[in-house]
């Protein structure tokens, strides 16, 4: 027999397992009166719980990373903040004090008052909340009844890599406890994609489908099943062709996995020769540990634009402390700081500048960070300081003109020498580079590239600017054309004004990360490459397998119009040389 | 103690994220914090009591703090309702 049950899937992932059905046994509450002389200790145990609860989530929270992560903490920062509510918990202790009952029992009827005064308020984002308060309730009560914080004891098998959990629901706790045990998949029969185990399960990147309803009246315990997350489909089948070609599709994303991973201890050399280097993306600490693995050059960007999404600007050393750590982590190898890459809208509204009516072309990047000086020294400060850590430079972003140049170098001047009169030690060479994404840093590159000491180019903002195209607009985006001649005539006057001023040229963009494009920037002479780790091995593979004379040759062909006709002919012709 | 009126300016008035900012900051200080809408009267250090408040875009409310560090608390929590906490518009 087969069947398929349908949901809506929260990733894109395939599991393949055996059903593991998760029906939530009741916790027992007691409900009774106390003595007098126990009605401080039962206030107590209240204490207790909450604090167990409060470190649960606190751990969870760091546990949370990978996309949909920051919606996945924020969530869990609600559960904390409910669970510190004077009205849950004083109400509770107070309810204890005032009608003599245990703490069980004073604290379903302080979440039923709650839930009533919620009810009461006609609106879906209340209803919202309704779901937090009631799962924050729920941890407090197994807290108190001394159970793990989750649904899944010691029923549930302690290795979940061939089990696919069905269940009505899950909760934060329970996520988490099914992640460490490396669950394969997740199924629900309630919650939408934006339920809160829909995002856990996103940012745990773990197979998901939500929605999937009576799937435990139909699914026995045992049987075997595929989850299909792409299109949130739950087939149970006896069908050995269907399981086979799962089990198939399931091996080629692994084995190609592991395969392209091998190719990351080769040396950098094409097939021909050439050397080149690989860089990382990184911003968040786990992110430096990744490019650390896999075996990276450096990281040739650090954005530093998430330091500064709180309410307040960071402070010189709560960013000294994020520097000094992605260095500490790279232990030795080279980091390339972006300052920050923002538009006005950053700043606090105290600090504000107002926004242009243009912001593309408006205050941001570094022109934000000459306009706001102050904003510039804090972050050029911690980065001086911690440039004794290990091997750093600084990248200026959206860059225009010398004098922008000057101005920069100038600010860090002076920075150096204040933090020398204090006493602070820093590394005298602090290599200052500048992005060139503006048509005009790329024409004026000559003259750019005299004042800096190294140069990265950033594809994205370059190909927006020089085509005048906006991706995000569906009406336009047809006319996005990485290959544009516009685009490689630029990238190869960067590349010889690194060369003549004896400079590094670094690429990047999102192009420095696509298998096929970095074909085309090898081929205009481009052999630095940054992009996020993700994408390493499969560029490495792409790299390692060119021959760089024939992508020269063919990228030279092309821009002298003897060669291949439209840019996307082009990059394929440079993907066949493969087998030349 | 100091009382102070206030009117929400920012579009979305007491919405999750706005009410958190309010409870987190109220939650940095020692004094009293309370908020008043029309005849309701809730502890700004309460997410829920916030929330229930369900003020709107234009309400008008009351801060009252009471302790040792009133003035930083009502400079800091009148600020981030001033500065629309934070939100773009």
């Amino acid at each position: 027999m087969s069947l398929v049950l349908t949901g809506i899937g929260t990733t894109s992932g395939i599991a393949i397992g055996r059903v593991h059905r998760l029906t939530p046994g009741e916790l027992s509450l007691p409900e009774f009166h106390l003595e007098a002389d126990a009605v401080e200790a039962e206030i107590e145990r209240v204490q207790k719980a909450v604090d167990r609860g409060q470190r649960f989530l606190a751990d969870m929270h760091e546990k949370v990373t990978g996309e949909g992560g920051d919606t996945a903490r924020e969530l869990l920062e609600a559960h904390r903040l409910i669970l510190r509510d004077p009205l849950l918990v004083e109400a509770t202790c107070d309810r204890i004090r005032d009608e003599r009952i245990n703490a069980e029992w004073a604290l379903v009827k302080q979440s039923e008052h709650l839930i009533a005064e919620f009810k009461r308020m006609d609106d879906d984002y209340i209803a919202l909340r309704r779901e937090d308060l009631e799962q924050t309730v729920n941890l407090i009560q197994r807290e108190l009844a001394e159970q793990p914080p989750s649904l899944i004891g010691s029923q549930v098998p302690h290795q979940l890599d061939t089990t696919i959990i069905i269940a009505p629901e899950l909760g934060p706790a329970d996520m988490a406890v099914l992640h460490q045990r490396r669950v394969a998949g997740l199924v629900t029969e309630h919650g939408g994609p934006w339920s809160h185990s829909a995002i856990l399960a996103r940012g745990l990147e773990i197979p998901m489908i939500v929605g999937v309803h009576h799937a435990l009246d139909v699914l026995n315990e045992g049987e075997p099943v595929i989850l299909d997350g792409h299109y949130g489909a739950l087939l149970a089948s006896e069908d050995e062709s269907l399981q086979r070609h799962y089990q198939d599709k399931l091996e080629v994303t692994r084995q190609h996995r592991t395969d392209l991973r091998r190719y990351l201890s080769r040396p950098s050399q094409t097939r021909d020769g050439q050397v080149f280097q690989l860089f990382g993306n990184a911003e968040l600490p786990q992110e430096f540990q990744r490019c650390r693995d896999d075996q990276v050059a450096g990281v040739g960007l650090m954005r530093t634009e998430y330091l500064f999404m709180g309410d307040a600007l960071p402070d010189e050393e709560t960013q000294f402390r994020a520097y000094r750590q992605a260095l500490r982590t790279m232990d030795g190898l080279p980091v390339t700081i972006r300052t920050l890459d923002a538009g006005s809208d950053k700043l606090p509204p105290s600090m504000a500048i107002g926004q242009g009516p243009n912001p593309a072309l408006g205050l941001r990047g570094l022109r934000l960070s000459l306009a706001v000086t102050d904003l510039f020294r804090k972050q050029i400060r911690a980065i001086l300081r911690a440039s004794v850590e290990g091997p750093v430079e600084v990248l200026l972003p959206m860059l225009t003109s010398v004098e922008e140049i000057k101005h920069a170098r100038r600010l860090i001047g002076e920075c150096r020498r204040e933090l020398r009169s204090e006493g602070i030690e820093t590394d005298p060479a602090l290599p200052v580079g500048g992005m060139i994404e503006t048509p005009a840093a790329a024409l004026a590159v000559d003259r750019l590239a005299a004042e800096l000491d190294f140069m990265s180019i950033g594809t994205n903002d370059l190909i927006q600017y020089v085509l005048a195209i906006d991706r995000q607009d569906e009406l336009v985006s047809y006319l996005y054309e990485p290959a544009h001649p516009a685009i490689l005539e630029l990238i190869s006057r960067t590349v010889d004004a690194g060369r003549k001023h004896e400079i590094a040229v670094t690429v990047c963009g999102e192009l420095a990360g696509d298998d096929q494009a970095v074909r085309l920037l090898l081929g205009l002479g481009v052999n630095r490459f940054s992009m996020p780790p993700a994408s390493l091995p499969a560029v490495k593979k792409s790299l390692l397998e060119a021959s760089a004379r024939q992508c020269c040759k063919l990228v030279e062909d092309y821009l002298n119009g003897s060669g291949t006709e439209t840019g996307e002919k082009l990059l394929e012709s440079l993907m066949r040389d493969e087998t030349a | 103690m100091i009382r102070r009126d206030l009117k929400l300016t920012n579009r979305l008035g007491l919405h999750a994220r706005a009410a958190s900012k309010l409870v987190q900051t109220a939650s940095q200080f020692d004094a009293e914090v309370w908020l008043e809408r029309d005849s309701r009267r809730v502890n700004a250090k309460s997410i829920m009591g916030v929330l229930m408040l369900a003020a709107p875009c234009g309400a008008e409310l009351v801060l009252e703090v009471d302790g040792p560090d009133e003035e930083k608390a009502v400079e800091a929590l009148a600020g981030l309702i001033e500065r629309r906490f934070g939100e773009d518009e």
